[in-house]
């Protein structure tokens, strides 16, 4: 397992108040990483640093192999280097059919003149049928986004971000808002996706964590509190004193 | 009791006027009487002097009319002098006359200015002062003035001696000046005598003197004295004569040029003049033989080296005069100096004026900076006035109104409307802006209601709804006040100017607004932080949703707001239209400003804004001093700036930070 | 899955791709109306047919088809793409000064040659460029011909302007705001910035196009001078039809796509596809550019029928007015703008023209020319608040009904 995503050292103040604080963290690839922390701790605006929505103040955030540093690309570029994003609330393009979504995220080429040269082949739409019959939405190919199910929504946009084929996957809250059966489902896809690439979940749904089964990070005040097992983490005297809010 | 000393000092310089001919001034007179027509009677004791003037009787008459100082004299010598004044043979009495209908003489009493007769002209006799005698009356007529005892009256004379200067005045203004005790008007003076021995004196070391005294002056008097001393003529010689004042040799092709050079000596009939392709076309013209012109065929004419060719021929056959080449042109040229020569024959004065003129360029840039900056402080204090209530809506509501110079426009109209009711400008100006904010402010709570709060979602619907706003009601306006602009007049006391000097003046209606937009800026920064109305607009500013559930009503905030941005907009209406003129389109003049105003600012912040209007206001000023003659390149300049300025500063210059910026 | 969803929202959006026709039955519909349309004014016009609809009535409704060809690119760039552009408008006189630069040296050239050609001696080609130089420019006070004139007599060079200057200064513009994110209310004030900079650089006398008295006498087709007005009226309604006609392919082409999938999303959320990978600034660029090219050319088109150009016609207003345009008639949908342009253009026209019987109401006369902008303001207003997606929403309304 080498390591694909490493951050180190990073720290961003918004207006006095500092949201990441030299905060480290690295995933390797294939793995499934949870995140967990309490409101504030700085979850979402490390995945902002990440997908290079927010530039830090300091530290480094270095990528793949050969290291490069992704916080001199710009978001599309990132995405195009292989991180895909999921947001905590869902955003798919509700205007558009679930085909034309999962279409725009497949791993194409992304100029405005090849994309405007390009016709569905065979083999992409193969690989959508494939796609949406993976996250279940197959009888629902043309219908208009917008019109789905919040769970549909969610799943179409671990589907978008499964046909952008990245090689690690944020994904921020993916559980909220779902009933027992989807988040079995949502647990099945996340879990058959890190076996071949780097998955990293925010999640603060304890049971929904403990059913991934994975190495846990705990963040707090923009820092890592605790690393490991969530057993080895719950039994942690910080992260106790942390989440009782003492 | 001031007056002896003066009509010694009179006396002093009729003596000193007189010193040609006659004897001292005539023999006391006694005091005028009580008599209804004292000027005629003084008149009748010099009656031939009068009739017949000349140099060396007119210190008499003078003198007779000091010691009299009946009322009318001035106007009597002035009319004496201008040879208005006619004597009847009859009785020999003087009047003034006017030309009647049937071209007789209307007689006119010197005292009482009555009319008394008709007569033909053959019945006076027109009294004809020389040269001579009208330039002595003239200078009586300056002292007369410059020893008055009334200040006004001496300061009104030093006015008129500055407005056209003659070598004349000099002498009685150096009298004047000896004995003037208003520090006031003896510093004029000197200056004055500066002015006029720098132009008129006759050597050249009095002339240098008064021109060194002018260095550091920067009034206009003074800079155009100087300038008609500096003046030049183009002149050519074979060499620089002897005695004359060069200002500039030039060489022709370097620092002239060199056709230009040669059409001079051409038009002087010194050398042939250069054929322009007119001329050769003409030439040829006029020489064609059978459809060739020095054997080559006329339709093959169509260019320059053919036709030059053509012209070769006939100027070897002698048709034609010599082409002049470039060559023959410089070697004509080199047989002569061309230079600019100084009308002014003096090098030592015309030096002197140069350093002179010189020493105050510095002092001038620094006023006329000086004078934009005061303009650009002024058209700041319009652009943060037309901007503000935008300003404060569009940072609230994040809603772009378009209808804003409407409102603008609309507070202009009731200030005219208000004016046609109380016709006391400055009642109606003080009735006005109140009314104005109430009208605009009404106009702006029934646009929130019925409008924008539909469409809080969707910013750029609301920008296209305002502006169908806008359009109706801009025509609207063109419905019930017509095309015409309308006045919107200032109250006399607002109409003048504070004039610091002759390079700086300030409107004063200029600086009523300045002070406005400052009490804006005050009143505003005082609601939004110390009351409890600001404390509730900003909390719906950064958290509309947080301010609602700590029980702030958002929509009343909203329509405050509006209704706020609106009525300052009014306000603003009734200042422009002061200054500008009140048309139905008026607004639509500010709105691109004001929103420039607001974004380069920097949204939600009325220091924001304060900057923007600053840094725009400055702006064009500037770049209008750089290219005062084109208003519209400057304003173009001025936009462009702002498009790259926002690559720079996309929040603008007050940028809020963080995630509170984020939307 | 046993997710519930509400029945009527089931409705398939669109069934996979076919081929674009197909994919697109409105453009086959569209251009069916456009040919018919062309057909029936060229049979009733005086140049051509029975001379029931006026020479001036053909340029006007030629007029309007560049209109709405330049309406349909707005509603690209600001119904697909999201971008309220105010700057459109621009782009459309920029093109039009290009094509008029030609039109008025071309034929100055033909007078002068003519006037010239009288005498004895032929004119050589600077007496030529002098005397169409004073000819033009004497109206600003200048005899010389400006360096941006330079070219004009050359009718490729200034085809290719009328592509080339909209096409450049929209990608140069473009690329400078989008790089700095400006979006929304900003972008659309900046584009407005633009426009307003644009045409008091034109008001100048100094810039070499004739300042506020513009370009005149487009109407006179050098080439074609012989040919009467009435059948060149109709020769340019053809053009007017066939750029409308091929502009609408081309945008369905580019809207009905992936491409125009991912510039609905740009719309909609940018910075999710960004996310995705998709460089959005290049995308809006593009969409920004080639729309700014189409307007140059309709407005090549437009002003030879109009016979005169001015800075005026640039002013920021009439960016606006597009955009009212597209509104009124339905963003997000090309037939939509279409009939916006159209009928508000047509509509102002009569009401403004005089042609409409004004209402006397006894206490007071309603004069349309007096009363149409009011109308049209709170009409406008009614649109946006009641019915946001515009006339072309009713459409949709009636094909869902059936």
């Amino acid at each position: 397992m080498a390591t694909l995503l490493e951050v180190s050292g990073v720290s961003v103040t918004f207006d006095g108040f500092r949201a990441i604080n030299n905060l480290s963290i690295a995933i390797g690839e294939p793995e499934l990483r949870a995140v967990i922390g309490p409101n504030g701790a700085g979850k979402t605006t490390f995945m902002d640093i990440v997908t290079g929505k927010t530039r830090p103040d300091s530290g480094k955030v270095l990528w793949g192999e050969r290291g490069i540093d992704l916080l001199k690309l710009s978001e599309s570029q990132i995405a195009k280097a292989g991180i895909g994003r999921k947001f905590q609330k869902p955003t798919v393009f509700e205007e558009q059919s679930v085909r034309d979504n999962l279409a725009m995220a497949l791993k194409n080429k992304r100029g405005p003149f090849s994309v405007l040269m390009w016709t569905a082949g065979a083999q992409d739409v193969a690989r959508i049928e494939e796609l949406a019959e993976e996250v279940g939405l197959s009888d629902r190919l043309d219908y208009r986004a917008g019109a789905l199910s919040h769970g549909q929504k969610q799943w179409l946009e671990i589907g978008m971000l499964l046909a952008q084929d990245p090689r690690l996957l944020l994904v921020d809250e993916p559980a909220a808002g779902m009933t027992p059966a989807e988040r079995e489902h949502t647990t099945d896809l996340l879990k058959r996706a890190a076996q071949s690439r780097a998955v990293m979940v925010i999640e603060h749904d304890m049971e929904f964590i403990r059913r991934l089964d994975c190495r846990v990070t705990v963040l707090h005040e923009g820092a890592v509190l605790a690393e490991g097992s969530l057993d080895h983490v719950t039994k942690n005297q910080q992260v106790i004193d942390v989440y009782l809010g003492r | 009791m001031l007056r002896l000393p003066r009509l010694a000092a009179f006396a002093a310089c009729l003596i000193a006027l007189a010193c040609f001919g006659a004897a001292p001034a005539a023999a006391q007179t006694p005091p005028a009487s009580d008599s209804i027509t004292p000027l005629q009677d003084v008149l009748q004791q010099v009656q031939p002097q009068v009739a017949n003037p000349s140099r060396a009787t007119v210190p008499q008459v003078l003198g007779a009319l000091l010691a009299a100082d009946a009322p009318g004299t001035v106007a009597f010598l002035r009319a004496w002098a201008d040879r208005e004044v006619y004597e009847r043979p009859a009785d020999g009495l003087f009047f003034f006359a006017r030309d009647t209908a049937n071209r007789n003489l209307m007689l006119v009493d010197i005292d009482t200015g009555a009319e008394l007769a008709e007569v033909t002209s053959r019945e006076v006799n027109q009294i004809r002062p020389n040269a001579g005698v009208r330039r002595e009356i003239g200078a009586a007529l300056v002292s007369f003035e410059l020893l008055n005892p009334d200040p006004a009256r001496r300061l009104a004379a030093l006015e008129n001696i500055a407005r056209s200067p003659d070598s004349e005045q000099i002498e009685p203004l150096q009298a004047a000046f000896a004995i003037e005790e208003d520090n006031r008007i003896s510093e004029r003076m000197e200056r004055l005598l500066d002015l006029l021995n720098a132009r008129f004196a006759t050597d050249t070391a009095t002339r240098v003197d008064a021109i060194d005294g002018l260095s550091g002056d920067i009034s206009t008097e003074a800079r155009r004295i100087l300038n008609q001393i500096l003046q030049t003529r183009a002149e050519f010689a074979p060499e620089i004569p002897e005695g004359t004042n060069v200002a500039r040799v030039r060489t022709p092709g370097v620092d002239m040029d060199l056709a230009a050079a040669y059409a001079t000596l051409a038009d002087a009939g010194l050398a042939p003049p250069h054929l322009g392709r007119n001329a050769i076309r003409d030439a040829l013209r006029n020489n064609v033989v059978d459809g060739t012109v020095g054997g080559v065929p006329v339709h093959l004419l169509d260019n320059d080296e053919r036709r030059r060719e053509a012209y070769e021929a006939l100027e070897a056959a002698g048709m034609v005069a010599p082409l002049v080449t470039e060559e023959d042109m410089r070697a004509a040229v080199a047989e002569y100096v061309f230079f600019d020569a100084y009308l002014e024959p003096d090098p030592a004065v015309t030096t002197a004026a140069r350093a002179s003129l010189d020493s105050t360029r510095t002092a001038i840039s620094l006023w006329q900076f000086l004078s934009i900056s005061l303009d650009a402080v002024s058209l700041a204090s319009i652009f943060f006035l037309a901007a503000i209530g935008l300003a404060i809506t569009f940072g609230v509501m994040r809603v772009i109104n378009m209808a804003h110079g409407e409102f603008i426009m609309m507070g202009a109209y009731t200030g005219y409307v208000v004016q046609t009711v109380i016709p006391n400008y400055t009642t109606s100006l003080v009735v006005a802006l109140p009314l104005a904010f109430a009208v605009t402010f009404a106009a702006g709570v029934a646009m929130e209601r019925l409008v924008i709060r539909h469409l809080y979602t969707r910013p750029l619907e609301t920008l296209l709804a305002t502006f169908g706003i806008s359009i109706a009601l801009q025509q609207l306006a063109k419905n019930i006040f017509g095309t015409q602009a309308r006045p919107l007049t200032a109250p006399d006391w607002l109409a003048g100017a504070i004039q610091v000097n002759d390079l700086v003046s300030v409107a004063s209606i200029r600086v009523a607004i300045f002070a406005m937009a400052l009490g804006f800026l005050v009143l505003l920064l005082f609601i939004l932080n110390r009351t409890r109305l600001g404390l509730e607009v900003r909390a719906v500013t950064q958290n509309p949703g947080m301010a609602a559930s700590m029980g702030i009503n958002p929509d009343r905030i909203n329509m405050l707001t509006f209704g706020l941005g609106s009525g300052i907009a009014g306000v603003a209406g009734v200042a422009i239209g002061l200054v500008a003129q009140v048309t139905s389109e008026m607004g639509a003049n500010y709105i691109v400003q004001s929103f420039m105003t607001v974004v380069v600012g920097g949204v939600g912040s009325v220091f924001g804004t304060l900057a923007g209007a600053t840094l725009i206001g400055a702006l064009q000023k500037g770049i209008e001093w750089f290219n005062p003659t084109n208003t519209l390149a400057a304003q173009t300049y001025m936009v462009l700036f702002i498009i790259l300025f926002i690559q720079f500063r996309p929040k603008g210059i007050v940028a809020l930070k963080g995630r509170a910026a984020g939307d | 899955m046993s997710m519930d969803i509400p029945r009527q929202s089931l409705a398939p959006t669109k069934p996979p791709r076919r081929g674009f026709l197909r994919d697109n039955p409105s453009v086959l519909w569209f251009m069916g109306l456009l040919g018919l349309f062309t057909l029936g004014v060229t049979v009733l016009s005086e140049g051509m047919g029975i001379g029931m609809v006026s020479t001036n009535l053909v340029k006007i409704l030629g007029m309007t088809l560049c209109l709405c060809l330049i309406a349909i690119a707005m509603d690209v760039v600001w119904g697909y793409c999201g971008i309220l552009s105010l700057g459109h408008f621009a782009f459309f006189g920029l093109g039009g000064y290009a094509i008029g630069m030609w039109l008025m040296y071309a034929r100055t050239e033909i007078v002068i040659r003519d006037s010239l050609g009288r005498g004895t001696i032929p004119p050589t080609p600077a007496e030529i460029s002098e005397g169409v130089a004073a000819q033009i420019f004497g109206v600003v006070g200048s005899s010389e011909l400006p360096l941006i004139w330079t070219f004009a007599g050359s009718l490729p060079f200034q085809l290719s302007m009328v592509v080339l200057v909209p096409g450049l200064l929209a990608l140069v513009f473009g690329w400078l705001a989008f790089r700095s994110r400006v979006t929304g209310v900003y972008l659309s004030i900046l584009t407005q910035a633009m426009t307003l900079a644009l045409a008091l650089y034109l008001f100048q006398n100094d810039t070499g196009l004739r300042g506020n008295n513009g370009l005149s006498g487009l109407q006179n087709i050098p080439g074609a001078l012989d040919v009467p007005q009435s059948v060149l009226s109709v020769w340019f309604f053809w053009a007017s039809a066939l750029a409308l006609g091929l502009g609408y392919m081309l945008f369905a082409w580019v809207v009905s796509g992936k491409f125009g999938s991912v510039i609905r999303a740009i719309r909609d959320n940018e910075a999710r596809v960004r996310f995705l990978g998709y460089n959005v600034e290049g995308y809006k660029l593009f969409v920004f550019t080639i729309t700014a090219i189409i307007s140059g050319i309709a407005g090549a088109l437009y002003y030879p029928q109009a016979g005169i150009i001015n800075p005026a016609e640039i002013a920021p207003i009439a960016s606006i007015y597009l955009a009212v345009w597209v509104a009124i008639g339905g963003r997000g949908r090309l037939y939509g703008a279409v009939i916006g342009a159209a009928s508000v253009s047509l509509l102002s026209s009569w009401l403004t023209g005089g042609g409409a019987p004004n209402i006397d109401l006894g206490l007071y006369r309603i004069v349309w020319t007096d009363w149409w902008l009011v109308l049209l303001g709170l009409g406008f207003v009614a649109v946006t608040l009641f019915f946001p997606k515009g006339i072309g929403g009713l459409f949709d309304y009636l094909v869902r009904k059936s």
